[in-house]
C-alpha cells in the first residue's frame, strides 16, 4: 500500500478496501476471531445472562496524551459493560473515516484499539469501514458494540440506594476532559497531564463480591456531577459531595482555575464511582487503592434523604466548609471529548 | 493547613459580629463565581451581605451594539467573531429578524465563537476573501489584548466592533446616585492587575467606604472581607490591596500605554444602567480602517434602534446594579433559566443569575437582603 492518506476509494468496496482491511485492520487489529471474510462473526456464549451495549466515539483531536479515539472506543464500551456487572467478552467495531486521514494515524488508532482490547481481555470479532468525503466527518469516528457475561453474584441495582450510603471514586477526576482540552491547543497551555482512559473492569472485579456495593457508574460526559444527578433523580434521594475529599490532580485544578471550569463536570474515561453501604466504604477504598491507577481512591460523599428545600438534589461541601449546589450541566464546556 | 487558615478567618469574622447589615459589593464576575462556588454566603453571619454588582461585561453590553453585530453577521460577506458568552444574549429591542447572534447563526449567518484576539487574527488570515468582524465586548482586561492586537496591525480583512467599558466609572456612578448603595467594596482583582489598585482609592477617599482588592480563591475573598469588616469596626476607610502578589499600585503600565495609544475614553451606554460618563473605550480615529463602525457605517447604523421594554417581570437592571439578588427576580429559575434565558445575566458565565443558578444554594430559607423597590 503506497497511498499515505485515506481516499474515497478506500471505502468503495473494491481493491483498496480489501487492502485497507487486510493491511491495517487485520495486521494491526490482530485477533484470531476477527473474521474479515464472512459478513458475521461466530462466537460461543456460555448459557447465561448476557449484557450488550453500544457507543460511538467522535473525540477531537483524534489523538491525545494517554490515548486516541481507538483506545477510547474500546474502553468506553468495556466500561459500560463492566459497571453493569458484566465481564466484557466481545466487541464489534465500525469505522467512519474521512477522506484525507493519514494512513499512519489510522494505523496508530487501530493499534491502540488492539492493545486496549488485549489489555482488557476482550476480542474484537467483527468490523466495518466506510469512507466519507473530506469535510463530511471529523477524521475518524468509531462505533463499538460489546457483549459481556453477567456476573452472577453482582447485585448492582440503583433501587438498592438508600440514605446513608457512601460514594466512593476510584481516582482523580477530570483528567480525560482536561487532557483532551489541552491537546486541542486552543489555550496555549502546556501540560504533562495524560488522560485516564482505561478499562475499569479491574476496579469492578476487585469489589463486586462485597455485598454492600450497590451501584456503579463510570462518570464520562458530564463528569461526577452528572453521574450524581442521574442517581439522585432515579432514586428521589439527594447526594452531598465533599470537595476536600475529591481527588484532583494539581494540573486539573490549575487549568480549571484558569479557565473557570468546574472539575466536577469534566469527563473521566477510566474512573468508576460506587455507591456502597457505609460499613463497607473503607473496604472498597482499601481494595481500590491497591489496583493500578487506584492509589487515590477515596470516599467523596454520601446519599441523603431528598433535600426538598433545595432546587437541586446534588450539593457540594466546599473546601472552606460552605455548601453549594452542583446543578445539571447546561452547555458542555468541552464539546466532543468522547 | 488551608482548612486551618479558613477556620481562623471565619472565626475572625464571627468575632467581629456585625450587629447591623454590612453590605459588601463585588464588581467582577470572577469574584461572584468564587463566592458562590465556595459557598461563602452559607458560612457568614447573616448581617454580612455579599452583593454582586455590575461585574459582567456581557450583561451590560448595550443592545444596540449586539444589534449591530447581528446586522453585520447577517451580511453574506461577513464572518462575525464573538466571545462565546455573547452568542446567546437576547436583544429585547430588535424589532425584526434574529434576536441573538446564535439565532442569526441558525439563519445561516457565519458567527463563530473565539477565545482571544489571536483567534480573530488567525481566522482573518484563513479567510482572506471574507470580511471578518471581531465583536469585542469586555472590560479593561479584555480591552488590553484587543489594543495590543490593533497596535500590532491586523490583516486588511479584519475589523473590530468595539464595545469596551471601564469598570470604575460604573461604581462611581452608583455611589454618586446613592451613597448608601453599599457599605464596602471588593474591588476587581483582574481589572486592577491591568489598571493598578490606585484607581480604586476614590471609593475610600471620596465616599468613605472600606475597599479591598481581592484575589479569586474563597480564602482570598474571606481575607478581603475580614479586612473590610476590621476597617468598619475601627471606623476607618481605606484602600487595601489584599492581592499584592499580582496587583501593583500602578498596574501594568505597558498595557495601559497600549490602551491609550489605540483607544479613547468617552461616555458610553450600559445595558440596564444608561449612559455613564468616561466609561467607554472607542478606537482612535487613526485606527479608523480597523473600526467596523467606520468600514460598515451603513450596516452598523442603529440610529433608528428603539429599545423595547424588557419582558414583564424581568429585573435584570436591578440585579446588575446590586439592588436585588438574582433569586429575587420573579422570573429566576421559572421563566428564565440557562436554557431559556430572558436576560443577559442568565447567559454569561460571569452573570450573577447564571452563577446563582448553577452553583448557588437556592433554598427556601436563604437569607435575603431587604429588597429595595420590590
Ligand atoms: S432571572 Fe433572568 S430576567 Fe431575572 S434578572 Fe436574571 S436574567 Fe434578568
Amino acid at each position: 500500500m503506497t497511498e499515505e492518506y485515506i481516499s474515497l476509494a478506500h471505502g468503495n468496496g473494491g481493491r483498496l478496501t480489501r487492502e485497507l482491511i487486510d493491511k491495517v485492520f487485520v495486521q494491526y487489529g490482530q485477533h484470531p476471531l476477527l473474521d474479515t471474510v464472512n459478513d458475521a462473526a461466530t462466537m460461543s456464549l456460555p448459557n447465561q445472562t448476557i449484557c450488550m451495549t453500544t457507543d460511538s466515539f467522535t473525540v477531537q483531536p483524534l489523538e491525545f496524551p494517554g490515548g486516541n479515539v481507538g483506545s477510547l472506543a474500546v474502553h468506553g464500551t468495556v466500561n459500560d459493560l463492566s459497571v453493569s456487572g458484566a465481564t466484557p467478552l466481545y466487541l464489534s467495531t465500525s469505522f467512519i473515516i474521512e477522506e484525507g486521514v493519514s494512513m499512519a494515524c489510522l494505523i496508530r488508532v487501530v493499534k491502540a484499539m488492539a492493545e486496549a482490547a488485549h489489555k482488557a481481555n476482550v476480542s474484537i470479532v467483527t468490523g466495518d469501514t466506510k469512507v466519507v468525503p473530506k469535510g463530511q466527518g471529523g477524521g475518524i469516528y468509531i462505533n463499538t458494540a460489546g457483549i459481556g457475561l453477567k456476573r452472577t453474584h453482582t447485585q448492582f441495582d440503583i433501587k438498592r440506594l438508600s440514605a446513608g450510603d457512601h460514594i466512593v471514586v476510584s481516582g482523580p477526576i477530570g483528567d480525560h476532559g482536561v487532557a483532551v482540552l489541552l491537546a486541542r491547543d486552543e489555550f496555549g497551555l502546556d501540560s504533562q497531564l495524560i488522560s485516564d482512559c482505561a478499562s475499569v473492569y479491574p476496579f469492578v472485579e476487585a469489589i463486586d463480591t462485597i455485598d454492600g456495593v450497590k451501584f456503579l457508574r463510570d462518570p464520562t460526559r458530564g463528569g461526577i456531577a452528572m453521574a450524581m444527578h442521574e442517581m439522585a433523580q432515579a432514586t428521589n434521594l439527594s447526594i452531598r459531595l465533599n470537595e476536600a475529599a475529591i481527588p484532583l490532580s494539581g494540573q486539573v485544578e490549575s487549568v480549571c482555575n484558569m479557565l473557570g471550569f468546574d472539575p466536577y463536570y469534566l469527563a473521566c474515561e477510566g474512573r468508576v464511582v460506587a455507591v456502597v453501604a457505609p460499613e463497607v466504604s473503607e473496604e472498597v477504598v482499601r481494595r481500590w487503592q491497591v489496583c493500578e491507577h487506584g492509589q487515590n481512591a477515596a470516599t467523596i460523599g454520601e446519599v441523603l434523604p431528598r433535600q426538598e428545600q433545595y432546587h437541586c438534589p446534588v450539593s457540594l461541601v466546599t473546601h472552606i466548609g460552605g455548601e453549594r449546589l452542583l446543578d445539571e450541566l447546561e452547555d458542555d464546556p468541552l464539546p466532543r471529548i468522547c | 493547613m488551608r482548612r486551618q487558615s479558613v477556620e481562623t478567618l471565619i472565626a475572625g469574622l464571627d468575632a467581629m459580629h456585625p450587629e447591623r447589615p454590612f453590605r459588601v459589593m463585588n464588581v467582577c464576575g470572577g469574584h461572584e463565581r468564587s463566592i458562590t462556588q465556595a459557598g461563602l454566603r452559607s458560612l457568614l453571619d447573616k448581617h454580612i451581605e455579599l452583593i454582586p454588582g455590575p461585574g459582567c461585561p456581557v450583561c451590560i453590553c448595550p443592545e444596540e451594539d449586539i444589534a449591530q453585530a447581528i446586522h453585520l453577521a447577517l451580511n453574506e460577506q461577513v464572518i462575525l467573531l464573538s466571545f462565546g458568552d455573547m452568542l446567546r444574549v437576547p436583544v429585547f429591542s430588535h424589532t425584526e429578524g434574529p434576536r441573538s447572534l446564535l439565532a442569526a447563526r441558525s439563519q445561516g449567518a457565519d458567527v463563530r465563537p473565539v477565545a482571544s484576539p489571536l483567534d480573530a487574527v488567525a481566522i482573518a488570515r484563513a479567510n482572506v476573501t471574507q470580511q471578518v468582524v471581531f465583536f469585542a465586548a469586555g472590560f479593561e482586561t479584555t480591552m488590553a489584548p484587543v489594543a495590543a492586537m490593533v497596535a500590532e496591525g491586523v490583516p486588511d480583512n479584519l475589523t473590530v466592533l468595539l464595545s469596551g467599558r471601564l469598570t470604575w466609572p460604573a461604581v462611581a456612578m452608583l455611589l454618586s446616585n446613592d451613597e448608601q448603595a453599599f457599605d464596602a467594596l471588593i474591588a476587581p482583582g483582574h481589572v486592577a492587575t491591568i489598571m493598578g489598585s490606585d484607581e480604586w482609592a476614590f471609593v475610600a477617599e471620596q465616599h468613605g467606604l472600606p475597599t479591598a482588592i481581592a484575589g479569586f480563591h474563597g480564602e482570598s475573598v474571606l481575607a478581603a472581607l475580614q479586612c473590610l469588616l476590621q476597617q468598619r469596626s475601627d471606623n476607618r476607610a481605606q484602600l487595601v490591596n489584599c492581592y499584592p502578589e499580582v496587583v501593583k499600585p500602578q498596574g501594568n503600565t505597558q498595557a495601559q500605554q497600549l490602551l491609550r495609544e489605540v483607544m479613547v475614553v468617552s461616555a458610553a451606554n450600559w445595558r440596564g444602567i444608561g449612559v455613564v460618563e468616561d466609561s467607554g473605550f472607542t478606537l482612535r480615529p487613526e485606527f479608523a480602517t480597523v473600526n467596523a463602525r467606520v468600514r460598515f457605517s451603513e450596516l452598523t447604523d442603529q440610529s433608528s434602534f428603539t429599545p423595547l421594554a424588557p419582558p414583564a417581570g424581568a429585573r435584570c437592571a436591578d440585579v446588575v446594579l446590586g439592588r436585588l439578588y438574582p433569586d429575587q427576580c420573579p422570573l429566576f429559575g421559572n421563566e428564565c433559566t440557562p436554557r431559556h434565558p430572558i436576560g443577559p445575566c442568565m447567559v454569561s458565565d460571569e452573570g450573577a443569575c447564571r452563577i446563582w443558578m448553577s452553583s448557588g444554594m437556592r433554598s427556601v430559607d436563604e437569607s435575603k437582603p431587604t429588597p429595595e423597590g420590590v
